[in-house]
């Protein structure tokens, strides 16, 4: 998973307002938790499930998203045909496999889409459009800009072990994660705390309103989305 | 205009940057002034006293009085002072808050609330000024060191503070985005604004800062106008304990003779390497790499030096390169166990709980009085059960060469090892280079630094688009090539 697309050199066919996608990624969490893949409320399920599906397409993020169309499937498959077929330790390791993959693969494919695909300012100005308030925005933004940086940091930690000869095998698995948490934990609180000033010298903590370039308004599409998310979750929970 | 008054200042939990004492000095507007003075001696707290860090985010205990454009610092909050004071840091990757360029530089604007199409305009207007539209709307991971700066000063230009601090902007980046930064500092200059430089690397600022003020132990010492102090001997300015102040200079320093061991050299082979959907990042058919010396590799940001040394060291595995020496060859997966690398950023590599521990993790059979050894013979024995990371910069690099020592390979790579370093430092650092040449290790240096391949480098090895031919030896003629370089683009 890249996170490139962070910039905004890739080419989306359309621009959806960070606020649809959020709602979408709460209403397909909440959905695909409950209910079940038979009977009525397997509709409106399996409408969000493919929201994420028909989202990664459009941002021409087709990799991902047959991969996902596929893991779900799957998941999906095995959960209505092999789980009824099998008996003992493997219907159970069946079972929970395939309930955890479609209860919670879509949420964080969701996830996934929001974040490769939203601009940390976008997300600021939509929040604040949301009226949230700045405890919750700040602490958000944060968390989308220090992503890439554990990974970053994760890869440098883990090329250096490599170069030190120290390898996961059988019995060291305590001390590989030690060897690979301490360094990690060091550098990106450190990175936290020159990150902090530079944003505090950069105005950051300014009481009052903060304007943004981001032209960040509800379309035609946002609309059209909201509400076939909305009549499919109004849908899940009468049925 | 800044004046501090009789500052005293010591940090509450002080382990690393030093305070200051009875500091009094005054920066009238317009002024360009260089900080300059060991590690430690307190010229980033200076700095932080003046952009507000200090006492709003750096708790400390504070006397004296520091004023800023007539206000008392202690008395604005940090937003306010935002748009008087602009601030660059050190670290290229832990200034920026957006992970895009060009919200990066509305970043500062918006958080004032200033019009879209205003902060529009002052983008493009800053982009034009410092040359910055080849960078906009660019994933900032992706960029360079240098790059990176260079969106962090044009992300406070944008603002347009009467004020520019830098804190040693310089440390990370090679010559030719020196001379970027020098001419960013130049154009601030040119508007009138003030600005203050805190920095070990100083040649690049002759001619830019019109005074400079030495610090020693949290003591202003000497305030002198930038034409005394760029004329200083050699010997006074190294007894100050700074970096070379002019990189022609160390053509008179002249080389010490390098003793060449008629040893047969290692032979590399097919040293090519591409990241996909890239050109060839390396591309190195053959080359002879002298053994048991001190090998210099240079060449700009991208020329490759570390994709060759990653390649070098086993790193990279598609990389089909061959090393051969003395009959024996080794393919990539082999060389784990003979090449070491001591990557830039030392904090990734240190991972036990005492400095003991580090060294012997790298050692095949643990043997303590072995280790204790390398210890004492790099200076470190009377912190050996210290934790690595309690240790200073300079200790942290020595622990870090230790664990290079006791896992016993024979060619060591080092990636910037003197990047941030004051004279002293990279003088230690020369003389363990050297130490372990003598002991029959291979020693590859990637540096930026000339004052450090004069110190202690038997060969230079230039590398440019991913080319490289054998490395030539640092003698009279060597040097003058050398030197040319760095100067070609230098300043």
């Amino acid at each position: 998973m890249g996170f490139a697309a962070f910039s905004s050199n890739h080419q989306s066919l359309y621009r959806l307002d960070p606020r649809t996608k959020i709602l979408l990624t709460v209403l397909v969490g909440i959905v695909m938790m409950g209910g079940s893949i038979h009977g009525p409320s397997a509709i409106p399920r399996a409408l969000l499930a493919l929201a994420p599906f028909g989202l990664l397409l459009a941002e021409r993020k087709y990799r991902q998203g047959l991969l996902y169309l596929f893991v779900l499937l799957l998941s999906v498959g095995v959960e209505s045909y092999l789980v009824t077929r099998t008996q003992g330790a493997l219907n159970l390791i069946l079972v929970i496999v395939s309930s955890l993959f479609t209860r919670f693969v879509p949420g964080l494919m969701m996830g996934y889409y929001l974040v490769s695909t939203t601009r940390i300012s976008e997300l600021i100005a939509a929040l604040e459009k949301m009226h949230m308030p700045r405890q919750i925005v700040i602490p958000f933004a944060v968390m989308m800009r220090f992503f890439p940086t554990v990974i970053e940091e994760n890869n440098a930690v883990r090329e250096a072990m490599r170069m030190r000869g120290l390898r996961l095998s059988g019995g060291n698995v305590s001390a590989y994660l030690e060897y690979m948490l301490i360094p990690m934990m060091m550098c990106t609180v450190k990175i936290g705390e020159e990150l902090s000033a530079a944003a505090l010298t950069r105005g950051l903590g300014r009481p009052g309103a903060r304007t943004s370039l981001c032209d960040i308004k509800l379309r035609g599409l946002d609309a059209l989305l909201i509400t076939i998310s909305l009549l499919a979750f109004a849908l899940w929970i009468v049925l | 205009m800044i004046n501090l008054q009789n500052v005293t200042f010591t940090y509450e939990n002080a382990d690393t940057a030093s305070g200051l004492s009875d500091v009094s000095l005054c920066i009238p507007d317009g002024q360009a002034i260089l900080l300059c003075g060991e590690s430690g001696c307190g010229k980033t707290t200076l700095t932080r006293l003046i952009n507000g860090l200090i006492p709003h985010y750096y708790a400390g205990k504070l006397s004296g009085e520091v004023l800023v454009q007539g206000e008392a610092v202690s008395n604005l909050a940090l937003h306010q002072l935002a748009q008087t004071v602009g601030s660059v840091f050190q670290n290229p990757r832990s200034q920026f808050f957006n992970v895009d360029t060009t919200s990066e530089l509305a970043f500062a604007c918006e958080n004032m609330g200033l019009p879209p199409a205003e902060i529009r305009e002052r983008i493009q207007n800053t982009a034009q000024a410092i040359h910055l539209h080849a960078l906009l709307d660019r994933d900032i991971f992706a960029l360079s060191g240098g790059q990176k700066q260079k969106i962090a000063c044009g992300s406070v230009s944008t603002l347009e503070p009467l004020i520019y601090v830098l804190d040693e902007p310089s440390s990370n980046l090679d010559h030719a985005s020196i001379r970027d930064l020098r001419a960013m500092i130049a154009h601030w200059k040119a508007q009138g604004r003030t600005v203050v430089i805190a920095e070990h690397r100083l040649h690049y600022l002759y001619g830019i800062v019109d005074r400079v003020c030495y610090l020693q132990d949290g003591r202003l010492t000497h305030d002198m106008a930038a034409d005394d102090f760029f004329s200083l001997s050699a010997e006074a300015r190294q007894r100050m304990g700074l970096r070379t102040l002019s990189i022609e200079a160390l053509l008179e320093q002249g080389v010490p003779s390098p003793t060449v061991p008629g040893l047969a050299p290692y032979r590399l082979d097919r040293f090519d390497f591409a990241y996909p959907h890239c050109p060839k990042a390396l591309d190195i058919p053959l080359l002879h790499l002298p053994a048991e010396s001190i090998v210099a590799i240079t060449g700009l940001n991208g020329a490759g030096k570390t994709t060759f040394a990653r390649c070098l060291c086993g790193l990279e595995k598609r990389c089909a390169g061959v090393i051969c020496r003395d009959g024996t060859c080794q393919r990539c997966r082999d060389r784990n166990r003979s090449c070491f690398m001591v990557m830039q950023d030392i904090n990734h590599q240190l991972f036990t709980e005492s400095v003991l521990d580090e060294v012997l993790l790298s050692m095949d059979q643990e043997d303590v009085p072995a280790a204790e050894q390398i210890l004492d013979s790099l200076d470190l024995l009377m912190v050996k059960d210290a934790h690595p990371m309690s240790l200073s910069g300079g200790q942290k690099q020595r622990v870090a060469i230790a664990t290079a020592i006791a896992s016993n390979r024979t060619l060591i790579v080092l990636d910037e090892p003197t990047s941030g370093l004051d004279y002293r430092h990279m003088q230690q650092v020369a003389s363990l280079l050297q130490s372990l040449a003598q002991k029959g290790r291979t020693l590859l240096v990637i540096t930026h630094d000339p004052e450090l391949i004069v110190s202690c480098c038997t060969h230079v090895m230039p590398m440019e688009g991913g080319r490289a031919t054998d490395p030539y030896p640092l003698d009279k003629a060597g040097l003058t090539r050398m030197i040319s370089f760095f100067t070609a683009i230098g300043t």
